[in-house]
């Protein structure tokens, strides 16, 4: 078993990618998660406003009170050098100023000039402030102009102004069949990114490390079989993969709320034959002996580019219908697939399901083909003598 | 007579229309320091791989210790350590993790190969650096890696193929010494390089290669009365007059001279007292020199006369 030893001994020295791969991946999916409890309702944000009451009449204080349902109200010293102070803190959002004869002026129908404001920057909420004030003029203007009073038309003013429009968020997807909870689908959504990343990014230079031309070389003149040297590989990799799944599921299994039951085992075994895929991906890619750069572009094209298309970070809803039927063509779509049936998005569909799957096991299956083939086209020929040919022939 | 470890017997191996090996056949014994002499690209790396069954040949017959060998000939394999000129080792791992797997690839028993591995970092004096990993290692410590990695199994065959190329001169003889001193413990080498003064140093035995062909074969002394020149000598001296020079080119013994305005050079072939005749000839016309020496012939003066060409590349 020396190599199956020296391949972990190898592993080790690059496992330290994977310690900062995921505790990454679980804070970004734990961070998008709660991102996504915003409930679907909007609120309008509250504004620290400070008001200094020049005109002191029923009228201006009719308007504070109408402010004051909005806002927070902030008592400060009528001081320039406090309020700057104030602002420059963010102790207050909004200083207003209601000018001397506000009343007078509004009783009368003029609209202009009954403010004066000062705020540090023109954020939404400022700039919306400034809008609401000068509705409110209006709107308590053009009630006088209807015949009310003064005091009234700044009640009916007020009470117009104050009435919400229900705003929801659209939602795309009926969830009243999810089989994981919102948490769990989401992770199993986004692990798609991590084991590709993951896997790539560590087994890869381990297998290229194994196989570099000069270790083949000495290993070839020793007296270890062939066979041998490429069966305690293949049974690392294999105790590897086993292993961060593991931990993933694991980790999938706590965001779900306890252990997996029923059809949820459904999101494990679909993330086990996709973990097999991007284990077939990674002997794959280092069949050609790439530089460790040139690892971590494709790692990052790959898995970047296949989670975008495939409805891992842009859910497969919004996506238009030629990138999904480019997307078809990516083992990543029918993992996704399988995971909005699990998550309710899609109506929940055995045929789809299994054909999903395998689907994803049919792409694995391809990769170790092709896999085989580039490895019989590289080193002249899957026999010993041959595969030796090729690996003396380096030192030529 | 002493066993027979190695024998070649007229291997051809072709590469298309280019033939690498041309019927060559060496025979070496139990306990020799074989050298494997050429320039770049004469056969040698080649042999090694027929050799070891990593490379099919056209025709001929390979034995070792007796057995034929082959591809699937792993108990031959066993007994073979080959170190080979690029330094093969694991970047990831520590000197003593890289020994004691390549050890491992030949000896199971941990006890046994915890000895050996023990003595083999001993050997190459990498005592110091057990935990460091290759990466930290000069250029000399990564060869003595290269070399402990290769025979920390004990092998009966050792088959180094120029390990000293781009190797300081102080490692240089250190991996020479343990050369000789794995031949002194009754290991058989086969030795490869371009470099004659390892050569000469360290083999009992040689064979000369160019082109696919053994040219040459015999013990350092046998190969150099293979040739005409016995002496080679060097005289500095300024304006040689041309009837000075055609008298000592028709002194006994002597057969070829070269003057380039400043040395010449008198080449010899058999006989004594050569230099004191050459000496006499200028004395006579009353001409004064410089520095005189005379140098014995080399196993690049072999290796000249025999095929017409220098045995060293010119950058080497």
């Amino acid at each position: 078993m020396q190599v199956f030893n020296a391949f972990f001994k190898v592993l080790r020295s690059k496992l330290g990618l994977a310690l900062i791969y995921i505790p990454v991946f679980i804070a970004m999916t734990i961070g998008l998660t709660f991102a996504d409890n915003g409930g679907g309702v909007f609120e309008q944000e509250r504004l620290n406003v400070c008001i200094f009451d020049e005109d002191a009449t029923p009228l201006s204080s009719a308007l504070c009170d109408f402010i004051g349902k909005r806002n927070d109200l902030v008592p400060l010293e009528n001081d320039r050098d406090v309020i700057i102070d104030a602002l420059y803190y963010g102790c207050v959002d909004y200083v207003l100023t209601i000018k001397s004869g506000y009343a007078d002026k509004l009783s009368v129908g003029k609209t202009d000039e009954l403010y004066e404001s000062m705020r540090m920057h023109d954020t939404y909420s400022t700039v919306y402030m400034t809008q609401m004030l000068n509705e409110y003029a209006n709107t308590v203007s053009a009630y006088i102009a209807g015949g009310n009073d003064a005091i009234t038309a700044a009640g009916k003013a007020g009470e117009a102004m104050l009435k919400d429009a229900e705003v929801n968020t659209a939602k795309f997807d009926d969830n009243s069949g999810a089989v994981l909870t919102s948490t769990a689908a989401l992770y199993f959504r986004f692990l798609v990114y991590a084991l590709i990343g993951l896997t790539m990014s560590t087994l890869c230079p381990v297998l290229l490390a194994m196989s570099r031309k000069d270790i083949r070389y000495r290993t070839n003149c020793s007296g270890i079989r062939p066979n041998s040297y490429t069966l305690q590989i293949l049974a690392g990799c294999v105790i590897y993969i086993i292993a961060i799944w593991a931990v993933f599921v694991a980790i999938g299994a706590v965001m779900n709320g306890g252990v997996f039951e029923g059809a949820q085992w459904i999101a494990v075994l679909n993330s086990f034959v996709f973990m097999l895929f991007t284990t077939m991906l990674t002997i794959f890619v280092s069949s050609f002996d790439p530089s460790i750069n040139i690892i971590n572009i494709i790692t990052q094209v790959i898995s970047i580019g296949m989670c975008f298309l495939s409805g891992v970070f842009i859910d497969q809803s919004m996506l238009g219908e030629g990138v999904l039927s480019a997307a078809r063509f990516l083992p990543a779509y029918w993992y996704i697939r399988v995971n909005r049936m699990l998550e309710g998005s899609e109506p929940f569909d055995q045929n789809t399901l299994v054909l999903s799957i395998a689907i994803e096991l049919g792409f694995a299956v391809v990769l170790a083909f092709m896999t085989l083939l580039i490895r019989r086209v590289r080193y002249g020929g899957m026999t010993v003598h041959k595969a030796q040919t090729s690996a003396a022939c380096i030192t030529e | 007579m002493k066993n027979s470890v190695v024998k070649i017997d007229n291997l051809v191996k072709r590469y298309g229309d280019l033939t690498a090996l041309d019927h060559l056949s060496l025979d070496i014994a139990e306990g020799e320091v074989f050298g494997l002499l050429g320039p770049n690209g004469s056969g040698k790396t080649t042999t090694i791989n027929c050799l070891l069954s990593l490379l099919t040949y056209d025709k001929g017959d390979i034995e070792l210790f007796g057995k034929k060998m082959s591809p699937t000939a792993y108990n031959i394999k066993k007994e073979i350590g080959v170190i080979m000129q690029n330094v093969a080792v694991f970047d990831e791992l520590t000197v003593y993790e890289n020994i004691d797997y390549f050890c491992g690839l030949y000896i199971n028993d941990k006890a046994q190969r915890k000895q050996y591995v023990d003595e083999a970092v001993k050997f190459v004096g990498l005592e110091e650096f057990l935990k460091s990993r290759p990466k930290k290692l000069s250029g000399g410590l990564l060869r003595r890696l290269n070399i402990a990695c290769g025979i920390a199994h004990k092998p009966k065959l050792i088959i180094l193929d120029e390990p000293t190329v781009a190797v300081d001169p102080q490692s240089r003889n250190k991996i020479l010494e343990g050369i000789e001193q794995l031949n002194r413990e009754g290991a058989t080498v086969i030795y490869t390089s371009h470099y004659m003064e390892e050569v000469e140093q360290i083999c009992t035995r040689i064979a000369i290669m160019d082109k696919g062909k053994k040219i040459a074969e015999g013990t350092k002394d046998e190969l150099k009365r293979m040739i005409r020149n016995t002496e080679t000598m060097n005289i500095e001296i300024i304006d040689l007059p041309d009837e000075v020079r055609s008298k000592i080119s028709v002194l006994p013994h002597v057969y070829n001279t070269e003057y380039d305005g400043s040395k010449l050079t008198v080449y010899c072939s058999g006989g004594k007292h050569n230099l004191t005749r050459v000496l006499g000839v200028l004395q006579e016309h009353e001409l004064g020199f410089g520095r005189v020496y005379s140098e014995l012939p080399t196993l690049n003066d072999v290796f000249l006369e025999i095929t017409g060409k220098a045995l060293r590349d010119k950058e080497d």
